[in-house]
């Protein structure tokens, strides 16, 4: 694109032709104030807090839409403008209740700030104030009708990103609210509670169960991290306050997801309610004791030396590379990972699933596992018009998205569709594998992406735990488990049967049923190493807050001492 | 089968004023007669679109003569068929009446309300059957098609309407040759022709009528567009409120079709253009182009900011033409007539002629059409004949709910988009409100504001959150409860909502208001520093009193006030209690001798107990 020459504010500056106002006024280094425009999401010029003076128009017009023309004259800051904004601020102030001190975005929310900002000291305006039901109906965040600006954020997320189009409006004017499907409860609707609606809300009109009153922005540090939640892999910041992790919210700047996160990633770990292992713990018949740091490590240590070769380590997918190195190297015997292995061959990344024109997935509800690669998948039949091939019976969430369901017996309609197909992408869990495979080894254009539980499968693999595990008899079993609870009943019945299990876990359950010993683990919030998601590309988790709970490294350490 | 010669058409409007008034039972009556005397095939009924005259409605012409017939109602037509059909004589009850002289005008073209009148977009409506394209073929239609497919080329045809000057008609006057040329030269080889047909305002219907009584000059202006444009297919957004417009532009689309003036090749030009309508759910901010191809593609109807604007980016992202009804039913004539003589109607600046739904307190309510550069009093007392009742004429709303307010000072002003702009009011798709002395200008105000702001999408902040604002300052000055400083807080409103609106319903919502205010402080003031509603036509600031002079003591209001406020006796002077009155003016309908009053910023001295009539003050 050629560049246009613009002058903002009296700085003369060329951007790109096709820029808007305030993407020329950020390369400018002026600060246009923005309030319904978001960075990640499309601009529509409503909130009108954005208005600028161009010259030569008769009206003031949205920096966030209005496109440059060269020669363009714009002023950001005059009086004209101040003006425009302060009353837009009075009158937002004057719609719903905004009594900030109540609210527990007090201090970190936009309104709030800009209020600050243009000074506004008194409510200009009569408020009638309107009152709202609170919609408390869904398990991790709460809407407050009555302090949205109805900037509408929500909404385009939740359509241009999420891809779910769960959030609409009713009613007109000043009567439009916020609603999700056809205005039923936000909890018995197509709400998926990714929360990134809740991530986006300027106000504090979407509220954070977990993390409500516990700390404005200005209180709180953020830790730029990564999920291992499954092989996704997302990038994720992580709110911290007096070092406990409060929140978490997407990473807008990593790949794959930018900035999106599912309910696993985003509101599982706080709200975890399984019992936390701190000290090890050694089972005694059918009762568990707090043992003796030397006590139990001693016995860990007595058993593996005894057991020599007979050790088999089973991973899951929160061990780090790291870890898994440590593990490697001190541990003997053979290397398993907990789950399915994942395939490795023409990986399709984010990007390629963004491109695709057609989806086939295969033997998986994308709705509910790997939500943020559904999420892709969602976009792409609704803002694309890609085409999407669900094969498999049974119920499937994205049914409504499929232009096609088949059997796994016509794989051969399948596979002559992805011929036709430019960019056809085929997505798979553990189960419709094979079928994936047929396809994409048919379809020269097609790509894989083939997801199974754990985050950190491609890592182990690397790292060689590149087995399944299936039940394998040894004399002593290491399962690191780390926090997961993804686990099959198959894997525990197997685990019954061992005669000494040691399970290296962050929680006590599952594994209080078939283990002897279980010794303490970190969580990826307590944590740093590498991840390698779905598309090979590795992550780094960085530990966010500190904790009592020894290291993977320093638990092998204290085993290795008690052997010698 | 031939059809008949006949000897005599008569015409029946079945226009929305004349249905509403029983024209179509009116019809039947007339097609069962006919029959009766054996008349079919010698005397056609024919329904036609709207005539204008809607006071006078049904109204009934008798062709050739040209006999103007109003307010036919069933019982009439034996008579108006004896007479009339059979032996060629005028039934003077049932013609029109100057109500000032009382002279009867039996002629169509007689008649003051129409010899002011220059029907060019009308021309069809009222005169030929809208669902037969035979009739409208006969009238010319289909000519300038021909000509523009045979003969001219795109750009010589979008030269041929910026050399008319035709200005948009849905209100805001721009060049449509212009805008033609923006879609024309547009990037991309999809493009698409739009009719606004979202006609919103309170109590307007040109476009209904259009669309109702000559719905193919409105398609064969868009298939002229779309040749002009590289468009081969449009769309009609028309509220699905207008159930016969939606039927006959059906019937008309399948009548071209049929005839090989729609679809693949028209004329053997190679030309070819489809046509959908799509109906509207009825929200007013659908009529702002952005918001109705949002709702085209099935989306809320909510404005976007322009630019883009839709020549570059408008259907499906596709270069779009949007314009309105009565610019695209003007096209065909100019194409035909040539922009010559479509640029001498009219004004220099605005040529042509301007459509208006004349309503309020006017003798003659109904459709107008009129060249531009005619002024308001020609429009008010020649064409409306006044103000009825003897009343005082104050005030005429031109532009609908979003325009503006003249006082009789503007009266001479001339009509066109630039005149009434600079006088505060707009053109506007053309609604024009007449009110008189006994209006209020706040309770006008506040009729069109609660209009607007039921309508405001709620998108913008300044048009969703000000208009209420407003709102509620104007609902304070009319209960009396008002302040100076609330009438500046309205003028601030009204300029931040014009110049930080997204749309022009936000821009031009303040529109009344402003326009009252400049005309009408005063009035505004009455209530704020007097309590008084000069009109009297406000609840909070009127009360009701018996003159105790003229009271006969006779007890009818008594007994006449639903919540029995009144205090009397036989032969007593009457009292109204004023706390408990609701100042239904009931009291002041059945008082036979007129000695009911209602006041507003003043009070009369009453007695303060029952007295025998006429005692009182002695």
């Amino acid at each position: 694109m050629p560049d246009v020459h613009v002058t903002i504010d009296g700085t003369e500056i060329a951007v790109p032709s096709g820029s808007t106002v305030l993407e020329a006024a950020r390369i400018a280094g002026i600060e246009v104030d923005t309030l319904c425009d978001h960075p990640a999401i499309e601009p529509i010029g409503a909130c009108r807090i954005c208005l600028v003076e161009v010259e030569k128009q008769r009206a003031l017009q949205p920096a966030c839409t209005f496109p440059v023309s060269d020669g363009m004259v714009v002023h950001t800051r005059s009086e004209k403008v101040v003006g425009a904004r302060k009353f837009v601020l009075q009158l937002l102030f004057s719609e719903r209740n905004h009594f900030c001190m109540f609210c527990q975005m007090s201090g970190s929310c936009e309104l709030q700030n800009l209020a600050y900002k243009y000074e506004l000291d008194h409510w200009q305006f009569n408020r009638p104030m309107p009152t709202y039901a609170v919609d408390a109906s869904r398990e991790y965040f709460v809407m407050d009708h009555n302090r949205c600006i109805l900037c509408r954020r929500c909404i385009r997320v939740c359509d241009e990103l999420v891809g779910n189009g769960t959030l609409g409006l009713k009613n007109r004017g000043a009567d439009a609210v916020i609603i999700a499907d056809l205005d039923v409860p936000f909890g018995e609707s197509s709400c998926i509670s990714c929360g990134t609606c809740l991530q986006v809300c300027p106000t504090g009109a979407l509220m954070d169960r977990a993390s409500a009153y516990m700390g404005a922005s200005d209180q709180v540090e953020r830790v730029k991290s990564r999920c291992m939640g499954c092989p996704v892999g997302c990038g994720t910041e992580l709110v911290v306050r007096d070092g406990q992790v409060i929140r978490v919210e997407g990473d807008w700047d990593a790949e794959p997801n930018k900035g999106l996160l599912c309910v696993v990633g985003r509101f599982d770990p706080q709200h975890e309610v399984r019992e936390r292992v701190r000290k090890p713990l050694v089972r005694q018949g059918d009762a568990w004791s707090i043992a003796d740091g030397e006590a139990a490590y001693g016995l860990v240590a007595e058993k593996v030396a005894a057991a020599g070769d007979s050790v088999a380590t089973v991973a899951s997918g929160f061990v780090t590379l790291e870890e898994a190195q440590a593990l490697g190297s001190a541990v003997r015997g053979r290397k398993f990972y907990m789950y399915d292995l994942p395939q490795t061959d023409r990986t399709a990344t984010m990007a390629d699933l963004d491109e695709a024109d057609l989806f086939i997935v295969t033997e998986m509800d994308l709705s509910l596992d790997f939500q943020v690669a559904g999420m892709a998948v969602k976009r792409g039949v609704r803002k694309r018009g890609a085409r999407l091939i669900l094969v498999g019976e049974g119920e499937n969430g994205l049914a409504d998205w499929a232009s096609m369901r088949v059997g796994r017996a016509d794989l051969a309609k399948v596979i002559a569709m992805a011929k036709s197909a430019e960019r056809p992408v085929v997505v798979s869990g553990p189960a419709g594998l094979a079928a994936a495979r047929e396809i994409v080894s048919a379809v020269p254009a097609a790509s894989l992406a083939s997801f199974a539980p754990g985050g950190n499968g491609r890592g182990l693999c690397d790292a060689g735990f590149g087995q399944t595990y299936a039940g394998d008899a040894a004399k002593v079993t290491v399962v690191v488990a780390g926090e997961t609870s993804q686990v099959e009943p198959g894997l525990l019945d197997a685990l019954k049967k061992q005669e000494f299990v040691v399970v290296v876990a962050s929680y006590r359950e599952p594994w209080d049923q078939v283990a002897d010993v279980i010794l303490p683990m970190p969580t990826a919030f307590e944590k740093s190493g590498t991840t390698v998601c779905a598309d090979g590309q590795a992550g780094q988790v960085v530990a966010a807050m500190s904790t009592r709970v020894p290291t993977l490294e320093a638990t092998i350490g204290m085993v290795a001492e008690a052997i010698r | 089968m031939t059809e008949p010669i006949y000897r005599a058409n008569v015409l029946v409007c079945a226009g929305t004023g004349c249905a509403s008034s029983g024209s179509r039972s009116t019809m039947a009556a007339l097609e069962a007669e006919v029959q009766r005397r054996g008349l079919q095939n010698e005397v056609r009924v024919v329904e036609t679109g709207c005539r204008g005259f809607c006071a006078m409605g049904p109204i009934v012409i008798v062709y050739p003569e040209g006999i103007f017939y109003c307010q036919v109602k069933p019982e009439d037509v034996e008579e108006l068929v004896e007479e009339t059909l059979v032996k060629g004589r005028v039934v003077s009850r049932l013609v029109y009446e100057v109500p000032d002289t009382q002279q009867a005008v039996p002629l169509y073209e007689q008649i003051p309300f129409y010899s002011k009148q220059q029907r060019i977009t009308l021309r069809n409506c009222g005169v030929i059957d809208p669902e037969s394209i035979d009739e409208y073929i006969a009238r010319g239609g289909y000519e300038a098609l021909g000509k523009v497919l045979q003969e001219m080329t795109p750009s010589q045809v979008i030269d041929e309407v910026k050399a008319s000057g035709l200005r948009g008609r849905g209100g805001a006057g721009f060049l449509t040759g212009l805008k033609w040329q923006f879609t024309a030269q547009a990037a991309g080889d999809i493009k698409y022709v739009v009719c606004n047909a979202d006609e919103g305002d309170p109590g307007a219907f040109m476009d209904r009528s259009i669309l109702e009584g000559d719905p193919h000059s409105v398609i064969e202006g868009m298939m002229i567009c779309g040749y002009s444009v590289g468009a081969h297919e449009g769309y009609i957004y028309c509220r699905a409120e207008y159930p016969l417009a939606i039927k006959r532009l059906h019937l008309a689309i399948e009548k071209a079709h049929e005839y090989g003036l729609m679809g693949k090749d028209i004329f053997g030009s190679g030309f070819d253009f489809e046509l959908i309508v799509k109906e509207g759910a009825g929200a007013f901010v659908c009529g702002e182009e952005t918001a109705l191809i949002a709702s085209v593609e099935g989306r809320r109807g909510e404005p976007r900011p322009r630019p883009p604007f839709p020549a570059n980016q408008g259907l499906w992202d596709r270069p779009t033409n949007v314009n309105n009804v009565k610019s695209y039913a003007n096209v065909a004539q100019i194409i035909r007539n040539g922009a010559e003589w479509f640029s001498k109607i009219g004004t220099p600046k605005s040529p042509g002629t301007a459509i208006f739904a004349l309503t309020g307190k006017v003798q003659n309510t109904g459709l107008i059409e009129v060249p531009m550069g005619i002024t308001l009093r020609e429009i008010i007392y020649d064409i409306g004949g006044g103000v009825p009742d003897g009343k005082q004429f104050k005030a005429v709303q031109t532009g609908g709910p979003l325009g503006g307010c003249l006082p009789a000072s503007g009266l001479d002003l001339q009509v066109d988009f630039d005149s009434l702009r600079a006088a505060g009011a707009v053109m506007g798709s053309g609604g024009m409100i007449v009110v008189d002395e006994d209006t209020c200008m706040v309770e006008f105000c506040k009729y069109f504001l609660t209009f607007a702001t039921a309508e405001s999408c709620g998108k913008c902040v300044p048009c969703r959150v000000g208009g209420r604002r407003m709102l509620e300052l104007l609902t304070r000055i009319s209960e009396g409860q008002g302040t100076m400083a609330d009438i500046e807080m309205i003028e601030e409103i009204a300029r931040g909502m014009d110049s930080d609106s997204l749309c022009a319903l936000g821009q031009l919502t303040p529109g009344p208001v402003l326009s009252a205010l400049r005309y009408f402080r005063d009035e505004f003031e009455a209530h704020v520093l007097e309590g008084r509603c000069p009109a009297k036509q406000c609840v909070a600031l009127t009360s009701f009193y018996i003159d105790p002079a003229a009271c006969k003591g006779c007890g009818i209001c008594k007994r006449a006030c639903p919540v029995q406020v009144i205090e009397g006796d036989r032969r007593m002077i009457h009292i109204i209690n004023q706390d408990g009155c609701i100042k239904c003016g009931t009291c002041q309908e059945v008082c036979p001798f007129d000695s009911v009053i209602k006041l507003s910023g003043e009070t009369i001295e009453v007695p303060t107990e029952l007295i025998p009539v006429g005692s009182f003050g002695k």
